[in-house]
This record gives structure tokens, C-alpha cells and sequence, in this order.
């Protein structure tokens, strides 16, 4: 197998280059102005270790797929074009007023908490940019109002007099019926054709977002609209490099609903958080190839703390809901949680409760924490994690950032020593315990909430502090096993080089398997089957323009159902997908009550309360060959080789021994062959990371750059 | 008296008591419970458990994972419950010690559940507990909703479970949703039509409804008997009991790694910690004394101007809040609140609009002391009946932020923004009735949580944001709603232009909702909020209150053939619709917002406003690119502009005459001097001895606390002993109107009497 696979980040683009057997990663900084500059750096690194030119690479490779985080950073930035919008006459301010809870979303507790502060952010779309037309249609999609096509016209030019550059239009139920948001693109077309000049790109809700509520669909068509042309600009660049410099295959991107799709069958939505998303793809890959079990991916950063859960037997987890910036949209995205906690995170002195806090203020990379000597005056977790020992002064992110003790020292005394009465060390020693515990809850209930035990889980520890305070966390968890993956450095990169392609359709619908009222399970299975028949050829449709055969497609059938009238709704992965019988549809009930019971708690079940499906979706995809990681297992105890000689140490601290200064061996990962054990106290540093191996935890090198970190008294 | 007389006495006292404590008839609402909103002594256990455990840090990280029990116990009831209270956030989860005190709750959902629920708790503690035929046992749980044992109104229902270790109860955990539909007089569980407490349906003083952690059947069925709903009846007692269930399991992962004492003692300390932290806080206020007051203009039933009095005086770490000189209760209406329930939303004030930061506990309001008036508004008996409580508690709330916001702009720590106060009324529809479906539902709309905020120190108040007991609520998607009602909101969110609360800063808006109903033969809506002739808020520093908001109506029309076969005919918006009053032959009428449950016809309309939160400043100081702005986003006329802004622009172009801009303002200064008079000159013309003779005036006049105006200058009472204020039906009313009319009729005609008529 021959593939390049590329997350491009808002810092670095990041490279996975497969050619056979040999499995390279490498990395430049990401070009803004234009994203081929880096990606070319960034790959001529990889076909110059295997003796390549950019063209035989290129020419060469079964596909190329991008990741990138382009999308995210063009919302953060506020840089799109000015949107007009459509809406039902009534609706105007539906947007506008963000179902109320807006000012909130994408904010931390306290952002939450705090109304008097509360302040919604700048609007996508300007309210005076936004029209009502006159029609309506019912729940169910009756006609209840006629689209007012002369009141459309004067609409539409308003917005354009008002310099609108792009269309947005969403008009109530219009995912049960179309047929106004269609006839406004006419007219639309009508007033501006597509080969004049003027012409202006409308973006029709029902075609964004396939699911009921007028808002979170509103909010999907905007981003997407909003993003499109600067996603398009970036991606068609990049698509041109790579014709230039002799690829003939379509480039391919990856979807944050865990799949991947040639550019022109990608909306600029879906590629929204498709690097982290990539990452949570990897350690899908990895749990199936190292026969993990269920995997807790977790991702710390600078910043934030990312946690995506991927469980054995292939239970999804999306968000149909999920947050973009700050966006609530309506768009199936693989589940992931961020929490505000990373090096950066600040540590205050909580007055209230005479202990130390953590988070969620982060020193960020600029000024950084008080040893980046920038001019930051708070102490973070990465100067607690300096003064403890952890690392290295000299040789932190491969010596790129010297970093300044002192800075550290003065900060934690001036912020924390005198309030607690404890001197530098213990104060150090509070903050890496508050922000491993910090992050141990935010996981705990990750798990629980959707009513799983951590303890059944293995944790994927990656990004830049990720195997720092891997043992920390999973020390205030009942996790014994850890596993800082392979590559961990391009892991999302990783991630994107084993997607499958596949396209998401999804029907809202109002279909009652169990009537409470009447007491008649469902037996309309024309119904059903039609709409699976008709979501199922959708996607065949779209993975056969792209070239895809016909023999290779494959299908999942899943049903978002509910009990009686409650919010939640459980995805339930249907293996059959035609309804035939009344065994069927109880099969299905079945299913769906396990689901639940594992969740919510055995008995919290409510089917006398009725049973519906609100969502049908088809995931069409068609599987591609994926990069092997069979070598990463932790070999047999028996077989293990002790470390080598360290080549330095260092005086440590540790929350489980207290302020006792402890004399910890160091070793450079590159010195430790695959098979090495070392139990802790011990610190393995890279360029990248460090890897600590805390008091009561072992650490185990395998193939591939992979590690394992076992608990000293659990079998492993 | 010698020591031998003594102890005769004190035995025959105990004698007594047991007496009388053995033949109680019944456990009603214990004053010494319901009257005491501070946090318990430290018990024994917890002075054990404190020596033992003195390392805050491990305490802080016991609580942390308690907090994230909570929060794991909100996520259950906001995705299982059934309730569109649930849906939206009108939920909580708490933990409460031993001794029934909240320390923990869900930093989502609406805390006042919470801070109230440890009445009932501390109730089973003192009654149940050593109860024979009750007892508390390991797996049992207890349900409650009457407001006068603890709770805000009847519609919000709670599951309390006891947590035990070993055999020994170490604290308690509660689940509250507001569920709507009770049972009462009306469908949605706030009756405004109730006139005693029991037309206000359910009252389950607490009560065992779950036994060894199984919902016992028969007294489940007796409740869904009692309510329109009882799908949502069993539904959510369910899925409160698991949420319970949650939260009982994670505590027991706590007792087994850090054990009883740990748990104790954290929540002991987090209590304390955060009592000392409010004195603290409350020391750095100001010493001095704020006097506000609001007009509550409807008892939802008639017109009347009912006052909600409030004095806050601060003195070194002691902050004092004295209702007295609020109306009287009224016997027959529902608007009352019980004492609790008003200190709870003070309670919110605090930990939502002055100090965010703080847990979301009892704890915070601990330290505030309160003067009421026994038998007022804010502090009714138990016979009264509360069913539209949220009416006080609403104007509670608002004269509380109205004062608090003056101490804070006078001390220099301040944990947020400064501010006007938020619009405090439900503006929704309440609804029931049959559904497309042939369900029986009756619920509410959840604009309710669509309140226009404040305006601060520094900005505009933002639209429709939040209503005051809540935070990240959510106003809703109409495409999901009208899969399980049968009517639209022909218009759902359009802002209702010229209503602003004008200020330097101006308060966020409301918007307009046009309702009708479309799919069912049986259904009605109602509406229960004040304000539809005087401005429920005040503004703040020169800021302009809020507007008042009319239910307005069209009736004798089907709309949704209007919409097929003229929809020209159709407006979006109140004013137009009731302005060129477009359909032939309808009727349109206009409101107060307290109307009863009102069957209504397919396609009839009904159309209201929420409301706009107060203005910060003086409005000639407003920036005026932001008046324009306004302009441009269709939230005021140019006319209202000009009239209230004094800014002078191109009604085309819209571009500012800055110069005209200055000249006006400064012509509207002078004017404004000339009106002005001395203080004391104003008093003069100003002050009248007692109310105006045609208005129905309830509570004090002129700072004289002790006496209180009753309806009308001819009915003054006794503050302290106002004796029962009955209203009349305004259906008798409306009867005797007519009646007189009949009678002048007949007279005019030379006809006899009616009554003399064969």
C-alpha cells in the first residue's frame, strides 16, 4: 500500500506518508496563505528518506486525504464572505436569538454561569441580512401557507442591494418537504444566473442538514455557506499542486462523521473538526488491530484536553448536536469532549475553598507559561510540571523552547505559596494533582454518562502532554493500562490514512413502533423499507460518481429512537434492513431497550410510554486497505529486556510520595529498543514528548514507537 | 420557686409535649423548617469528620467528583425526561448533608428547585424517619410538590432518595423537574384560576412512593389518576429515580475509596467555606440602605396594583432584606408565595446576576437575613392559595436586583457586570388539551425562557436570553414542537419593534409569537403574567423600564384558510394585524396577561410579546451609531428614535447629523432643568396622603409599614393582622355590569324590574 495522508493544523501540518512497509511521519509548519507551501515541505521530508521525487510520490500513491482544521480556524477568525438569509416570514430573529442558550455555547461553566456577562458572539450572518419570505408547511410538510414568489423576488434583491455575496435559506419543516427551499434557489437562478458575473451561491438548509429543527439547521447552512468559498479557494489549491506535480487520482477529505469523500462531494461543513475526529478514527483502527478493547482516546495539548471514546463491537458515538465554535449545528459528527485543561492552563488560589485551582484560563502558547520567559506571570501546569522534574530546561519540544525555572518558581510562590503556607514544590505538586483530576472527571463522566465504567476501557494517551500525565489520570481512574500510540506526533495524520469512504443520509421522520395510545406496533413496513431503499441509493449514487464499483458498497443502517416524548434519542445499528415481520420490529424494540438499559440503567427502559424512530440514517461506504499495527502489543513479561543505562538524573517529585525529592532515572526514547520494561519512578524524553513513568507504573516499549504504561500490581 | 417546683414543671411541660406530639392530627408545613433558610449546626458526625479530615486539597477533589455526579445526574434528566421542562432545562440534580442542607447541585438548571428541596428533606428527617409506618430506609425514595413544604409551585415534582453506608445515612440526593400538567383547575400546572389550594391539583406533602429503588405501582397509578398526563406522570417519576439512582452510586464510589467521614466532612467544609466567603464579600459592600419597590398590576384574574416593597440594608458583614409594606395576601388568588420560595429566588439573584462564581448551594444565601410581614404576597399562609406564585416571586426577584445592583456599583471587587434588571415574566402560552396524536398534554411553550436581559455598565442587554432562574435554557425549535402539539407559531421569533427600554445602554427585547391552533377540536391556551399596563421592571441610573405587554386576540376567523386562499391577508406581525385588522368579520380584542384557559377555535389567533429588560444610563448618552444600528434591525422606528434619542439622521441614508445630534440633546438637557423642582417641592405637589380613589391599590403607603390599603382608601388594615381579602369572580362582576346595564335598560324602556318579570 502507497498513501499520504495530511492533517492540516493551524500550527503544523502534519504528514503520514505509507509506502509498503515503511511508514514515515513528518511535519512543517502550516502556510495560511497558501496550505500546498507547507503540505509540499512537509512531504518533500518524506520522499527524500525514501529516495523519492515529489512527482514519483505523488504519481504513485493510491491516494492522497487531507484533514485539516482550515474550516475551524475561518470561523475562529471570523473570515467569511457577508450572507444574506431567507427564512420563513416570523422566523427572523430565530437565528438572531440562538435558541436563547447561544450566548453560552462553546463557553466554559463560569461563561455559562455568568448572565450579566453573557454576550451572544458576533453573528455569522448580520440580523438586518436576514429576510423573511412569505409561506409556511406543516409538521408534516402540508402545505399550510403558499410560497409568496413576488414577495421572494423583492426579498432576494434586498439582500443582494445589501451586498450579500451568499445565500443562505432555510425555511421551516423543509426537511419533510422541500419543494419551497427548491423553488427559492429558482427564482434565485432566475434573477442571477449562474454564468453572469453577478451570480450569487445559494446554500438550501434542507441539503446541509437532514434533521428537524429550524434553528440547528439554520446555523449548519450558515457555517457552511460561510466557510465554502474559503474552503474551496484552500482545497482547490491544494488539488492543484498536487495535479501539477503528477497525481491523476481524485484527493480525498476526510468528513467529521468519520468517513471521507472526493472534494466535490464534500460539504465545507463536514470537514469542520476533521483532525481530532481523524485521531478518534486512528484509535479505532489501532483498538481493531491490537486487540485493545474499548479505547477512551485522549489528546492533551497546549490548551485543551480532547477525549473521544471508541468502544469495542462498533458502537458509534456522534453528536447530532455538536458545538462548532461557537455554533450549536445539526450535523452527525463522531462524538468528542474538549476540556479546558492542557500545559497552558493556569493554577489560581481558590479563596472560597483554600485550595488550589486549575483552569480553564489558559496562558495559551503566547505569553505561554511563566518559564517560556515571555512575559507570562502565571504559573500553569507546564511550570508545575517543570519545578517537579518532569523536564528538561534545555531540551523541551526538541529544544526549540528553552525554558526558565526560576520564571516557574516565582510564579507559583507569588500565586500560590503564601495563601496555602506550602513551599514551591507542594504547590507544584497541588497543580499537577488538581489538573490530572481535573481531567480523570471530565473523562469519569464522559464514560458514565453514556454508562460505561472506565475500568473496562484502555486510555490512548497522545498529544504533546498527553504521556506526561497519562499515569496521573488514570491513577484517580480505575485504568490500569495505557497506551501512547504509534506516531502519536502525526496521529490524526494517522487517523486520515485509514478512513473509509462514505457518505451519512439521514431522514427525519415521525414513525411510531409502539402507539401507547392505541397499543399497535408498528406493521407499515413499506414504509420503512422505502426510506432505507431511498437513503441507501443516495449514498450509492454518491460513492459511484466517484468511481467507486457497485460490489465493493456497503451499508449501516442505523435508527435514532426515543421512548414516549423524551429528548434523548439512542442510535441503535440495525443489522437488517428491510422490516419483514412482526420478529423484526421486535427484534429492533429489543435492541433499542438493551441500548438503553446499558446507558441510562437497567429498568430506566419506558416502552409503555411508547416507542418511535425520529431519525433514519444509512452510512454508505466503501472499505480501502488500512496500515497495520499488529506489532504493537506488549510482548510477554518473560520476554522483557531491562532498560539500558540512563543517561542522566534527575530530582523528581511525585504526588503518590509527596514532597520527598526522588532521584529519577532519564532516558532518551530513541535509546529504548521495543521490549523494554521500566518501572517508575523513570522519565523517557523525546523531541516531542516526555513520557513519565509515575511511582507504581511500568513502562513497556513496543514496535512502531508505541508505549504502554501498566499499573506495577495488575497482570499485564 | 424551689428547685422541686421547678422540675415539676419542666416534667409536666415534657408531659405536654409528648402529648401533644403523639395525638398531632396532622404534619403540616413545620414554621421551624419552612422559616429557616440557613445551613444546620455542625453535628457531631460532622465535628468528627472535620478533626479527621483537615487536608482541603483531598477535600476539594472529593467534591469535584461529587460535582461531576451532579452534573452526570442533570445529563440523565435532561435526556430522559419527558417533560418539555425537562427538554429545555427546568431541571436540577442536588446532594444534600445529613442533616438536609444543599451543598452540591448541578451548575446547570434552575437552582431555586434545589434550594428549596432541602425543606421537604429536613421534614423526613424530623417526621419519617423514626415514623413507624414510614421509616427511612436504604433504596427508599420520597416525592414531593407541595410549595408550602418547600418548592416554588406545585408543577415542579421531586424524587429524594437517603444515601446509606453501612446501615447509617450520610447524606441525600434529590431530582427535581418542573413537569407541567398536575392535575390542577387548569391543564399545566399554574392555575391561575385556582381560588383555594385545592384547585391547584396534586399536593404531595413528602411522601415513600419508591421502595427498595422500585416505584411502588399502586401509588403510582393513584398519581397518574390525579393528572391529565400520565404517560409524563410515569415517564418522569421514573426517570427522576434513576437520576437519583445515578447520583446514590457515584456518592458510594466515594464512600468505598475515601469513606463516610471524607464525604462528611466535604460537604461540611464546602458549606461553611462558602458562608465566609459571602460575608466576606458582603463586607466589602458599602454600609447603607436601598429602598425599591415594583407594581404587580393583575392578580391574573382583574386588574389591580398590587406593591412588592423591598428595604436592603447593609452593616459590616450583615446584609438585611425587609419586604414589609408588600400587598397582603390575597384569600381567593393564586399569586401568593410562601416565605421559602421568595428567599429562593432572592437566592438566584445571588448566585446568577451578582456573585456567578459561587457553588450553586444553600450556602450562598445563608448569611442574608430577611423581615417580612407574615400573611403579605411574598410571605402567604398556608390556606392561600400559590399555584401562580412565580407573580411575587417574580417581582421578589426584581426589587432584589433592582437594590443589589446599587451596592455593587459602589464597591470596587465586583465578580461580574453591573446591571439593569431582566424582564421577570413568563411571556409564553400555557396549553393543553388533545393533540393530533390523541394524547391529553398540558404544558407550556418554552419561550417562557426567552426573557430580554438587563442592560449593563458597558453594553446593551442582550434579546431574549435567559430567564431569571436559569441559565443556558433554551427557547426551542418549533419544528420539533409542532410534532407533539397541534397548533403553530405562525410567527415565532420576530422581534417586537418600539419596545425598548431606552438608556445609554439599552435593555435586550423580546419577541413576538402569533399562536393557532390547527390540528385538534380540543385545545386551549392560557397565559399568566403581569405587566400588560405597568412595567413589571425598573431601569437603572437614568435607564428606562421595560414596556407592559397586552394579549391581543382574533377570533371569528380561520386563519389557516386565510393562509390557502388569501394569505395576502396575513401579517407577521401584532400591530398590523390589529392595526388594518385584515380578516373580515373577526373579532379583535386586546388583554391582560392573565388570561384563564380559553378554549380555542382552529385558526383563531393569540399573540403576545415577551418582554424587554431594563435600560442602563441616560438615553441621551446612547452612542448613536448604535441607535441606528437599531434602526437597521428593524428593534425601533426612526420616529421612536428621534422622539426618545434626540438623534437627528437621513431616515434614507441613515447617516448621523452629529452637530443637530448634540444641539437636540442639549435643548432636551435644558428642558428638562426647567421641569425639574427641588426635592422637597416635588414631595409637595407629589406625595398624596393616600392612593387615588379609583384604583385597587393593595399593600403600604408612604413608608408606613404597619398599615396596609386592601383594594380600595376606604379598607385600611393592620399589617400584622390583615384579616381574609376576598375577590370577587370577574365573572360576577362581568354579571352584575351587564345586570345594571339590563336593569337601566328596562327602566329607560318603562319595563319593570327583571325580577318582578313573569
Amino acid at each position: 500500500m502507497k498513501r499520504i495522508s495530511v492533517d492540516i493544523g493551524g500550527t503544523f501540518t502534519d504528514c503520514f506518508v505509507v509506502w509498503d512497509d515503511k511508514y514515515i511521519e513528518t511535519k512543517a509548519l502550516t502556510t495560511h496563505q497558501n496550505l500546498s507551501l507547507g503540505f509540499n515541505e512537509a512531504l518533500e521530508s518524506a520522499y527524500t528518506e525514501l529516495g523519492l521525487t515529489m512527482e514519483s510520490i505523488l504519481s504513485g500513491v493510491d491516494s492522497v486525504r487531507y484533514a485539516t482544521t482550515l474550516g475551524t480556524n475561518a470561523l475562529i477568525e471570523h473570515k467569511g464572505p457577508r450572507i444574506g438569509m431567507l427564512v420563513t416570514a416570523g422566523y427572523e430573529a430565530m437565528v438572531p436569538l440562538s435558541r436563547g442558550r447561544g450566548y453560552g455555547e462553546g463557553l466554559d461553566e463560569l461563561g455559562k454561569q455568568n448572565l450579566p456577562d453573557a454576550q451572544r458572539p458576533a453573528p455569522l450572518v448580520l440580523p438586518h441580512m436576514i429576510e423573511g419570505v412569505r409561506e409556511r408547511l406543516g409538521f408534516q410538510g402540508e402545505l399550510v401557507m403558499p410560497l409568496d414568489e413576488p414577495d421572494v423576488r423583492v426579498k432576494i434583491r434586498k439582500l443582494v442591494d445589501k451586498g450579500a455575496q451568499a445565500i443562505v435559506v432555510c425555511l421551516v419543516n423543509s426537511v419533510v418537504n422541500p419543494a419551497h427551499e427548491k423553488r427559492v434557489e429558482q427564482i434565485l437562478l432566475d434573477e442571477y444566473p449562474s454564468h453572469l458575473l453577478g451570480s450569487i451561491p445559494v446554500i438550501l438548509s434542507h441539503r446541509v442538514a437532514g434533521r428537524k429543527g429550524e434553528y440547528v439547521r439554520a446555523t449548519s447552512a450558515i457555517v457552511d455557506g460561510y466557510l465554502h468559498s474559503t474552503m474551496y479557494h484552500a482545497m482547490s489549491q491544494l488539488e492543484q499542486n498536487l495535479r501539477s506535480n503528477k497525481y491523476d487520482k481524485p484527493m480525498l477529505v476526510i468528513h467529521n462523521s468519520g468517513g471521507m469523500a472526493q472534494l466535490n462531494s464534500t460539504d465545507a461543513l463536514q470537514t469542520i473538526h476533521s483532525g481530532p475526529v481523524s485521531g478518534i478514527s486512528a484509535a479505532e483502527h489501532l483498538a481493531k488491530e491490537a486487540d485493545l478493547g474499548s479505547v477512551v482516546a485522549t489528546d492533551m495539548g497546549g490548551t485543551s484536553y480532547d477525549i473521544g471514546i471508541v468502544v469495542e463491537g462498533g458502537i458509534k458515538h456522534y453528536d447530532f448536536n455538536p458545538v462548532i465554535d461557537r455554533w450549536l449545528v445539526s450535523v452527525p459528527m463522531v462524538h468528542l469532549v474538549t476540556l479546558g485543561a492542557g500545559g497552558g492552563s493556569i493554577a489560581s488560589f481558590d479563596r472560597m475553598y483554600n485550595a488550589v485551582a486549575v483552569g480553564p484560563k489558559s496562558a495559551g502558547s503566547d505569553p505561554g507559561p511563566a518559564c517560556y520567559d515571555r512575559g507570562g506571570m502565571s504559573p500553569t501546569v507546564t511550570d508545575a510540571d517543570l519545578v517537579l522534574g518532569y523536564l528538561d530546561p534545555t531540551n523541551y519540544a526538541g529544544g526549540h523552547i528553552p525554558l526558565n525555572p526560576k520564571r516557574s518558581v516565582f510564579a507559583i510562590e507569588e500565586t500560590l505559596c503564601d495563601d496555602l503556607d506550602v513551599s514551591p514544590i507542594e504547590a507544584a505538586l497541588l497543580i499537577k494533582e488538581k489538573v490530572d483530576s481535573n481531567m480523570a472527571n471530565g473523562l469519569h463522566t464522559e464514560l458514565r454518562v453514556r454508562g460505561y465504567d472506565p475500568e473496562d476501557f484502555t486510555m490512548l494517551a497522545y498529544g504533546g502532554n498527553g504521556p506526561l500525565h497519562c499515569c496521573g489520570i488514570a491513577s484517580n481512574l480505575s485504568i490500569d493500562k495505557i497506551l501512547a500510540p504509534p506516531m502519536s506526533s502525526v496521529f490524526s495524520a494517522v487517523g486520515a490514512g485509514n478512513m473509509h469512504q462514505m457518505h451519512i443520509h439521514e431522514m427525519s421522520l415521525f414513525m411510531v413502533l409502539y402507539n401507547d395510545n392505541t397499543r399497535k406496533v408498528f406493521d407499515d413496513y413499506k414504509r420503512f423499507n422505502d426510506i432505507v431503499a431511498e437513503l441507501s441509493a443516495r449514498g450509492q449514487n454518491d460513492l459511484l460518481r466517484q468511481g467507486m464499483k457497485l460490489d465493493d458498497i456497503r451499508y449501516s443502517l442505523e435508527l435514532d429512537m426515543r421512548y414516549g416524548n423524551q429528548l434523548v434519542q439512542t442510535t441503535v445499528v440495525v443489522p437488517k434492513h428491510t422490516l419483514e415481520s412482526a420478529m423484526d420490529v421486535m427484534n429492533i424494540l429489543q435492541q433499542f431497550s438493551e441500548d438503553y438499559g446499558k446507558r441510562f440503567g437497567e429498568g430506566s427502559q419506558a416502552p409503555e410510554a411508547g416507542i418511535r424512530i425520529n431519525t433514519i440514517r444509512v452510512a454508505s461506504y466503501v472499505e480501502h486497505d488500512t496500515v497495520h499495527f499488529k506489532h504493537i502489543k506488549p510482548i510477554p513479561e518473560s520476554e522483557r529486556s531491562a532498560p539500558p543505562e540512563p543517561i542522566a538524573k534527575r530530582t523528581c517529585y511525585f504526588v503518590s510520595t509527596g514532597a520527598k525529592a526522588t532521584e529519577t532515572p532519564v532516558w532518551h526514547k530513541n535509546d529504548i529498543p521495543p521490549g523494554t520494561e521500566i518501572v517508575g519512578p523513570g522519565i523517557v524524553a523525546s523531541d516531542v514528548t516526555t513520557y513519565l513513568i509515575e511511582p507504581g507504573w511500568k513502562y513497556v516499549s513496543a514496535e512502531q514507537g508505541a508505549v504502554w504504561f501498566f499499573r506495577t500490581d495488575a497482570q499485564n | 420557686m424551689n428547685n422541686e417546683t421547678n422540675n415539676s414543671a419542666l416534667q409536666d411541660q415534657e408531659l405536654i409535649e409528648k402529648f401533644l406530639k403523639d395525638t398531632t392530627l396532622f404534619l403540616g408545613p413545620d414554621p421551624e423548617i419552612m422559616r429557616d433558610h440557613s445551613i444546620m449546626p455542625r453535628t457531631s458526625d460532622e465535628e468528627r469528620a472535620m478533626d479527621k479530615y483537615t487536608d482541603l486539597n483531598q477535600i476539594a477533589s472529593i467534591r469535584d467528583r461529587l460535582q461531576s455526579a451532579c452534573e452526570e445526574g442533570f445529563e440523565m434528566l435532561e435526556q430522559m425526561g419527558a417533560a418539555p421542562g425537562a427538554k429545555w432545562g427546568d431541571i436540577i440534580t442536588g446532594i444534600y448533608s445529613a442533616s438536609g442542607d444543599l451543598t452540591i447541585g448541578s451548575a446547570g438548571g434552575v437552582l431555586i428547585f434545589n434550594a428549596l428541596v432541602h425543606h421537604p428533606i429536613k421534614f423526613i428527617i424530623k417526621n419519617w424517619v423514626d415514623e413507624k409506618t414510614v421509616g427511612v430506609q436504604e433504596g427508599d425514595g420520597f416525592i414531593h410538590n407541595d410549595a408550602r413544604y418547600g418548592n416554588v409551585h406545585n408543577t415542579d415534582q421531586s424524587m429524594i432518595l437517603p444515601v446509606f453506608h453501612e446501615g447509617k445515612l450520610v447524606c441525600w440526593v434529590a431530582s427535581t423537574v418542573h413537569e407541567g400538567e398536575n392535575g390542577a383547575i387548569e391543564p399545566g400546572g399554574m392555575p391561575s384560576m385556582a381560588e383555594t389550594s385545592f384547585d391547584e391539583g396534586l399536593k404531595m406533602s413528602p411522601f415513600k412512593v419508591v421502595e427498595n429503588y422500585e416505584i411502588k405501582r399502586d401509588l403510582l397509578t393513584f398519581l397518574q389518576n390525579s393528572v391529565r398526563e400520565p404517560k409524563l406522570q410515569y415517564e418522569d417519576m421514573k426517570v427522576k429515580l434513576f437520576a437519583c439512582m445515578r447520583l446514590e452510586k457515584r456518592i458510594k464510589e466515594v464512600l468505598a475509596a475515601d469513606g463516610p467521614d471524607a464525604l462528611t466532612a466535604c460537604l461540611r467544609y464546602t458549606n461553611e467555606s462558602v458562608v465566609t466567603e459571602v460575608r466576606r464579600r458582603i463586607s466589602e459592600w458599602p454600609d447603607m440602605t436601598v429602598r425599591t419597590q415594583t407594581i404587580m398590576d393583575s392578580t391574573l384574574r382583574e386588574n389591580a396594583l398590587l406593591k412588592v416593597c423591598l428595604s436592603v440594608t447593609k452593616k459590616g458583614d450583615r446584609l438585611i432584606f425587609d419586604y414589609r409594606g408588600t400587598s397582603p395576601e390575597l384569600t381567593n388568588r393564586a399569586i401568593n408565595t410562601q416565605l421559602q420560595g421568595m428567599k429562593g429566588m432572592v437566592g438566584q439573584v445571588f448566585m446568577n446576576h451578582v456573585w456567578p462564581d459561587l457553588p450553586r448551594g444553600q450556602a450562598g444565601l445563608s448569611p442574608v437575613e430577611f423581615i417580612t410581614q407574615q400573611g403579605t404576597l411574598v410571605d402567604s399562609s398556608y390556606a392561600a392559595p400559590n399555584s401562580q406564585s412565580l407573580m411575587s416571586i417574580f417581582h421578589s426577584f426584581t426589587v432584589a436586583q433592582h437594590a443589589t445592583a446599587k451596592f455593587l456599583y459602589s464597591c470596587p471587587d465586583k465578580y461580574t457586570r453591573v446591571l439593569a434588571p431582566w424582564h421577570n415574566m413568563i411571556n409564553t402560552f400555557i396549553w393543553g388539551g388533545l393533540n393530533q396524536h390523541g394524547e391529553t398534554l398540558g404544558n407550556i411553550c418554552a419561550d417562557l425562557n426567552g426573557m430580554g436581559g438587563g442592560a449593563r455598565m458597558d453594553r446593551d442587554g442582550e434579546h431574549a436570553l435567559s430567564p431569571i432562574f436559569a441559565t443556558m435554557a433554551d427557547i426551542g425549535e418549533q419544528e420539533m414542537n409542532e410534532e407533539e402539539v397541534p397548533f403553530l407559531q405562525l410567527v415565532s421569533k420576530k422581534m417586537t419593534a418600539n419596545t425598548q427600554a431606552p438608556g445609554k445602554y439599552r435593555g435586550g427585547m423580546g419577541y413576538t409569537m402569533i399562536a393557532a391552533t390547527k390540528d385538534s377540536d380540543q385545545w386551549g391556551f392560557m397565559t399568566t403574567t403581569q405587566g400588560s399596563k405597568v412595567p413589571t421592571i425598573q431601569g437603572l441610573f437614568g435607564g428606562y423600564a421595560g414596556g407592559s405587554y397586552p394579549l391581543c386576540k382574533v377570533q371569528g376567523v380561520d386563519v389557516y384558510e386565510v393562509l390557502l386562499e388569501n394569505p395576502q391577508l396575513f401579517k407577521h406581525s401584532i400591530h398590523e394585524i390589529m392595526n388594518e385588522q385584515p380578516f373580515p368579520n373577526a373579532r379583535y380584542t386586546t388583554h391582560h396577561m392573565g388570561m384563564g384557559f380559553d378554549i380555542s377555535k382552529r385558526g383563531e389567533l393569540y399573540m403576545i410579546s415577551q418582554g424587554t429588560g431594563g435600560g442602563y444610563g441616560d438615553p441621551l448618552e446612547r452612542d448613536p451609531t448604535y441607535v441606528i444600528m437599531d434602526i437597521e434591525e428593524g428593534l425601533i422606528s426612526a420616529e421612536w428614535a428621534k422622539k426618545l434619542y434626540k438623534v437627528e439622521f437621513n431616515e434614507t441614508t441613515l447617516a448621523v447629523d452629529l452637530e443637530t445630534t448634540e444641539k437636540l440633546r442639549a435643548q432636551y438637557r435644558e428642558q428638562r432643568k426647567k421641569q425639574g423642582v427641588p426635592y422637597a417641592e416635588f414631595v409637595k405637589k407629589h406625595v398624596k396622603d393616600h392612593p387615588p380613589e379609583n384604583i385597587p391599590f393593595y399593600g403600604a403607603w408612604n413608608g408606613d409599614i404597619d398599615t396596609v390599603y386592601a383594594g380600595s382608601i376606604h379598607d385600611k388594615r393592620d399589617a400584622k393582622n390583615t384579616g381574609p381579602i376576598y375577590m370577587v369572580n370577574p365573572k360576577d362582576v362581568r354579571i352584575a355590569e351587564l345586570e345594571a346595564k339590563l336593569a337601566a335598560v328596562r327602566k329607560d324602556a318603562g319595563l319593570p324590574p327583571e325580577n318582578e318579570r313573569k
